[in-house]
């Protein structure tokens, strides 16, 4: 008797995935959990596609070579996301400058399994004299001046979604995050960590919610967006993205890191779990950003 | 009632610009624009729809709409009518003609182009790392109109020539500047800082100040901008709020008072 396949994962065997020098794209919402896997584990030279404090976090951590990037900054409380902003201006750190409507064009093309996608936004600006890997050419079509976009094939795509079931079948509470869907259908693989799993029936029941419909991997991972915001579920905590952002500011502006890294120690490294790191986030607190 | 602040000045001024049926698409971190597009939703457009976070909304209906607030609060999705930018974000640019969008920036030219990337002349040592360009150089290529609103008003920011170009304004300059690069949108329409309003010359598409803020002079400006300005013979005074302006914004959109705490 044969049997369908289950996608289902738990934590250390979804992120055991991830290796050193891979081409990480991180979604929106922030898969934090899977983020976190990658301190822990002490990943390097990572390309990372991302922004926010994921990105900075990661750069923190040392995890990462090069980014894909398009902002850093603005929506966890500071103009210009700390560690990011330090290891690009020393040159710690590759920066392939983007934006969204070129990165998302990248992402289509290697989608489409086509080399390049053209693009207009970006024309007349700095981005090809800073990325030589956008080029502008002459449209062979109309004879118009346009960016050709090379594809970006991440290796793996990290997505946080509100429900799957265990056969790999995404759906989000109140639609996916921006990027989400264009990162999962450029990336080899896509890793989606979800808070809860349900059966097979509650997809069936309504496929038109269904997102996402061969995730490679699907990890039962509740508040696993935490500090950040999981549609439907809970708001972001806006104190311990400000514990952050205290911190980070402190190594990157003051050659002050240690309360830096006593957090990456404190909520990256030293959980062994997720489930660890909800202990130490505490019940009290986590229960205190249910959204409804 | 207290006399407006600043920002409120400017949000009134801003919300007066608009027009009912326009998509009004607003970033995160931009309180001026976030509340002069509610404000104008209120009183005179009804049939506007407001992007947030790619989320589209008419919340007409609404006595006040607490969220979002200047930031990136995912809850305003509650509000959402449609997700146009969900999975598929820039696959109707061409009706862009029709949306008006608002940019911030590091530096600004005469020709209100701006940059978002980074200050310093080797972009492999800057001196000073942007957040980066967001979407704005796509935004800013295909929508109707834009405006420039910036939180400060230095010779560091308005300078001769930006070190990078995140956003094309009006180019090298002229009226057809934009046309010669290929950029479909209709470019920037003013530039709003703490102390004037400043618009483009009909031909050289260069920043020409179009009203001072009440107690500022035409000096102080000069002295803030790091290259010659196109001054007019008369320089009016940037109008004030209505006392009706005022108080929708106060009671229906500004609430907490978030726009008198920026002065």
């Amino acid at each position: 008797m044969t049997m369908r396949t289950e996608r289902l994962l738990d934590e250390d065997s979804a992120s055991a995935w991830l290796v050193s020098g891979m081409t990480v794209a991180i979604g929106e919402p922030t898969p934090m959990a899977l983020v976190r896997q990658i301190v822990r584990r002490g990943l390097k030279d990572l390309t990372v596609i991302g922004s926010g404090l994921a990105l900075d976090l990661l750069i923190a951590a040392g995890c990462v070579r090069k980014t894909i990037s398009y902002y850093a900054g603005g929506g966890f409380g500071v103009p210009v996301a700390p560690m990011f902003r330090r290891a690009a201006e020393r040159g710690e750190i590759e920066v392939w400058e983007c934006e969204e409507g070129i990165l998302t064009s990248g992402l289509e093309a290697a989608g489409k399994g086509l080399p390049f996608l053209p693009w207009r936004g970006g024309v007349g600006t700095s981005l090809p004299v800073i990325n030589p890997d956008l080029k502008l050419f002459t449209d062979p079509v109309n004879g118009e001046t346009l960016l050709a976009v090379p594809a970006i094939r991440p290796d793996v795509a990290l997505l946080h979604a509100a429900q799957a079931d265990a056969y790999g079948n995404v759906q989000h509470h109140g639609g996916p995050g921006w990027i989400d869907l264009f990162l999962q259908r450029a990336a080899t693989r896509c890793i989606v960590q979800v808070e809860k799993i349900v059966p097979n029936e509650v997809i069936r029941a309504n496929p038109w919610a269904t997102t996402i419909g061969r995730a490679d991997a699907v990890v039962r991972l509740p508040w696993g967006a935490h500090p950040w915001y999981s549609r439907g579920w809970y708001v972001q905590d806006s104190a311990l993205l400000q514990e952050y952002v205290t911190a980070a500011t402190a190594a990157a502006e003051r050659q002050a890191p240690e309360a830096l890294q006593r957090f990456l120690d404190f909520y990256c490294r030293e959980p062994a779990s997720h489930a660890d790191y909800l202990e130490r986030v505490g019940l009290k607190r986590l229960l205190a950003l249910h959204e409804y | 009632m207290q006399p407006p602040s600043i920002a409120e000045l400017l949000a009134c001024f801003l919300a007066r610009d608009l027009n009912d049926g326009e998509e009004l698409q607003v970033g995160i971190a931009l309180p001026i624009p976030e509340a002069a597009v509610r404000l104008a939703h209120l009183m005179h457009g009804p049939n506007m729809e407001l992007i947030f976070l790619g989320a589209r909304m008419n919340v007409h209906h609404l006595h006040h709409l607490p969220l979002p607030a200047f930031g990136w609060d995912n809850r305003v999705v509650r509000w959402t009518e449609s997700f146009s930018d969900r999975g598929h974000r820039f696959d109707q640019v061409k009706d862009w003609h029709r949306r008006v969008f608002f940019v911030g920036g590091l530096q600004v030219d005469p020709h209100g182009n701006t940059n978002l990337i980074g200050v310093g002349e080797d972009y492999q040592r800057l001196r000073f790392r942007g957040p980066g360009s967001v979407g704005t150089p796509t935004l800013t290529t295909h929508v109707g109109r834009y405006y420039i609103v910036l939180n400060s008003h230095t010779p560091r920011i308005f300078v001769p020539r930006c070190d990078f170009v995140s956003t094309v304004g009006w180019g090298d300059g002229g009226a057809d500047a934009r046309t010669r690069l290929g950029l479909p949108g209709g470019g920037p329409r003013y530039c709003i800082t703490p102390l004037c309003v400043m618009d483009f010359t009909e031909d050289d598409k260069r920043l020409r100040l179009k009203s001072l803020h009440p107690g500022v002079t035409l000096d102080q400006v000069r002295a803030q901008t790091g290259f010659e300005l196109v001054v007019p013979d008369e320089i009016p005074i940037t109008e004030a709020p209505s006392e009706a302006e005022l108080h929708f914004l106060r009671t229906r959109v500004d609430v907490d008072g978030a726009l008198r705490k920026l002065g």
